[in-house]
């Protein structure tokens, strides 16, 4: 499962349509963030796309747009609490349930998923496993058999740069791989070919977000990039 | 982990990315054997009584009360080492992050109070210590700036959004999700994800219960207590002082200069249910969840959302909360100053302006106000005003 992370929107509607359909043509998923005017989890590459964008897309039309792409393809939302929470939950996972298969939501960690389960939300909740994550943790998140697990590989924000020969890493996959057979996606720190061939052997995926946020306002460098990962 | 002990009421919790939720569950059980621990306890308390400056004074300030005509007790939060209540919480946050085994801390801070505070200790314990501030506000609250750069601390001037303090926070928090590992983060107020909340409320509680000492051996309680409320700290210390009495407690946020989205930090007057930095409380934000900007004269109030507490006992009734505007914070500057010889911050000016506009409200009675802090931190602000 290879996947690409963009910013919701950006840098505009219809480039932005553009983009997300070479992803869902060339890449297994696409990851749409949708803007949240504090996104502690990401680091200045993401943050900066997020605040051009803040302010000119609404939740509603990244949701209009998402119906765009059709139904049943493998798209992700990756985005904060308060976006969720503010547009109301139940309302939010009436809108976009038939769209979506899953959700990222950056400061949620697993133990509050029922936060949102229990407020109306319909969407499966992607869980991380991060090197810190306990064997009680992994047994905990795979019970609700979410459509992946998101692998957080290193101690830090979007935009880092992680080490897959780092013996911790490859370690606690081994430990997940040995629990379930529910896909391990490792995101954060995937910067290129090299990265997600890596990734391919350790995990059963990635997603880029990073390195593709860089060109997402230039189509042509955009699709490049996406060639280069072929 | 239970969740539930993780909320008070409906608001709360540990809205935070999954990487710090270890360091949280280390830090919960950290607090919670160290208050336990009489070694810890000894420590902290000499701290706060031999390096602090603790107890502080109640003062009664006549000039003032004779003017205004009512009875006015400042809890003189002032006095403290390094000039606000923020050093309660940075000793005891300080000495939990030795307990832990951690060498480096990190803050945010707005008013520069906090971020003081928290290089103080880190001096005085021997821990790295990286503060984060917002431009802005690094600017406006210059000489707290100086302070923490002699004592040994590196500042940070975070350039993004608002440049105030919930960007130092933002950033604060991504500085904590890489180096979590040797890094406790010490937050300045009651926000924050949980454990936050509660052991910032239990450092701070001292206030409360020194001011509960002095009108318990006098044998009257106040009619009512007033504090400022940024992210609430200095306010939940002395409210826990009178939380099992029917004393009238009132917080103040800041009401900038309107009630115009951006022009005022009225977070619990005007804000509706949200999450940022790790809880769910009062915040102001857009339909759209998009934190609005705001607007206050003081950095420490500056700020779009609330602690936890305070969102519960808004909705209980047990605590009032009001504003007043920036001028009236400015008139109980100048006020106290002339009247007592007392400069105080920007922040606690709008506890003393709020008993200045309701004088009618106060009449004869007994106002205890917190005097979280000492002005001289504003006078960049305040030369303007001169
Ligand atoms: C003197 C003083 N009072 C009050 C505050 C507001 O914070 P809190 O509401 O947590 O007491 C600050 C914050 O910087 C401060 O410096």
């Amino acid at each position: 499962m290879r996947g690409i992370y963009i910013v919701g929107g950006y840098p505009d509607k219809e480039s932005f349509l553009k983009i997300a359909d070479i992803v869902l043509n060339k890449m297994d998923f696409i990851e749409i963030g949708i803007p949240f005017s504090d996104p502690v989890a990401d680091g200045p590459i993401i943050s900066s796309a997020i605040n051009n964008i803040l302010g000119k897309i609404n939740v509603k039309e990244i949701i209009d747009i998402t119906k765009l792409l059709g139904k049943e393809k493998n798209i992700f939302y990756m985005t904060y609490s308060n976006i969720i929470y503010s547009y109301g939950i139940k309302k939010f996972s009436d809108e976009v349930k038939n769209y979506i298969k899953g959700i990222i939501i950056a400061d949620l960690p697993n133990r509050l998923h029922d936060f949102f389960y229990q407020r109306g939300l319909e969407i499966p909740i992607i869980p991380f496993i991060t090197p810190e994550s306990r064997e009680s943790d992994i047994k905990e998140i795979i019970k609700y058999r979410p459509p992946f697990i998101y692998f957080i590989g290193i101690r830090g924000i979007t935009g880092s740069k992680a080490d897959l020969d780092n013996s911790e890493i490859i370690d606690k996959i081994k430990v997940i791989k040995k629990l379930t057979d529910i896909p391990v996606i490792i995101g954060f720190g995937i910067k290129g070919k090299k990265d997600a061939k890596k990734a391919i052997s350790i995990a059963d995926g990635f997603v880029i977000g990073t390195e593709a946020v860089k060109v997402q306002n230039n189509l042509q460098l955009f699709i490049d990039f996406v060639n280069s990962l072929q | 982990m239970d969740i539930k002990k993780m909320f008070y009421g409906e608001y709360g919790g540990q809205f935070v990315p999954e990487t710090l939720i270890p360091a949280l569950d280390e830090l919960d059980h950290a607090f919670e054997n160290a208050i336990k621990n009489e070694n810890f306890i000894e420590k902290f308390n000499s701290l706060l009584r031999n390096y602090a400056g603790r107890p502080t004074p109640i003062y009664f300030a006549e000039r003032f009360s004779r003017k205004y005509g009512l009875k006015l007790y400042l809890k003189r939060e002032d006095l403290l080492h390094t000039g606000a209540h923020k050093i309660n919480n940075t000793i005891g946050q300080g000495l939990l992050t030795s307990f832990m085994g951690k060498k480096r801390i990190i803050a945010e801070t707005g008013a520069g109070q906090h971020g003081v505070a928290t290089a103080t200790v880190a001096a005085l314990l021997g821990l790295e210590c990286i503060i984060y501030m917002g431009k802005l506000d690094a600017k406006r609250q210059e000489p707290n700036v100086k302070r923490m750069k002699i004592l040994g601390a590196e500042v940070v001037e975070v350039e993004n959004g608002s440049m105030t303090l919930k960007d130092a926070m933002n950033e604060a928090l991504r500085d904590w999700v890489k180096n979590v590992k040797n890094t406790h983060y010490i937050i300045g107020s009651t926000a924050g994800p949980y454990p936050f909340p509660k052991i910032v409320a239990y450092f701070q509680s001292v206030i409360g219960k020194e001011a509960r000492d002095f009108f318990d051996k006098n044998c009257i309680l106040p009619d009512y207590v007033i504090a400022c409320v940024g992210g609430g700290s200095n306010a939940m210390g002395i409210f826990q002082g009178f939380l099992d009495t029917n004393v009238r407690l009132i917080g103040v946020e800041a009401g900038g200069k309107s009630n115009k989205i951006g022009e005022h930090a009225m977070t619990l007057n005007l804000g509706k249910k949200g999450i940022l930095h790790g809880s769910l409380s009062y915040l102001l934000c857009d339909d759209d969840g998009q934190v609005a900007p705001v607007h206050s004269i003081s950095a420490g109030l500056d700020y779009p959302g609330v602690g936890p507490q305070h969102a519960y006992f808004k909705d209980s009734g047990k605590i009032k909360y009001d504003f007043v505007r920036d001028n009236d914070a400015l008139q109980g500057f100048f006020e106290l100053s002339r009247l007592e010889g007392i400069i105080p911050a920007l922040e606690s000016s709008h506890a003393i302006g709020y008993v200045i506009k309701n004088q009618e409200l106060f009449k004869d009675k007994v106002v205890l106000l917190n005097l979280s802090g000492r002005g001289d931190k504003d006078m960049k602000i305040i030369e303007k005003k001169i």
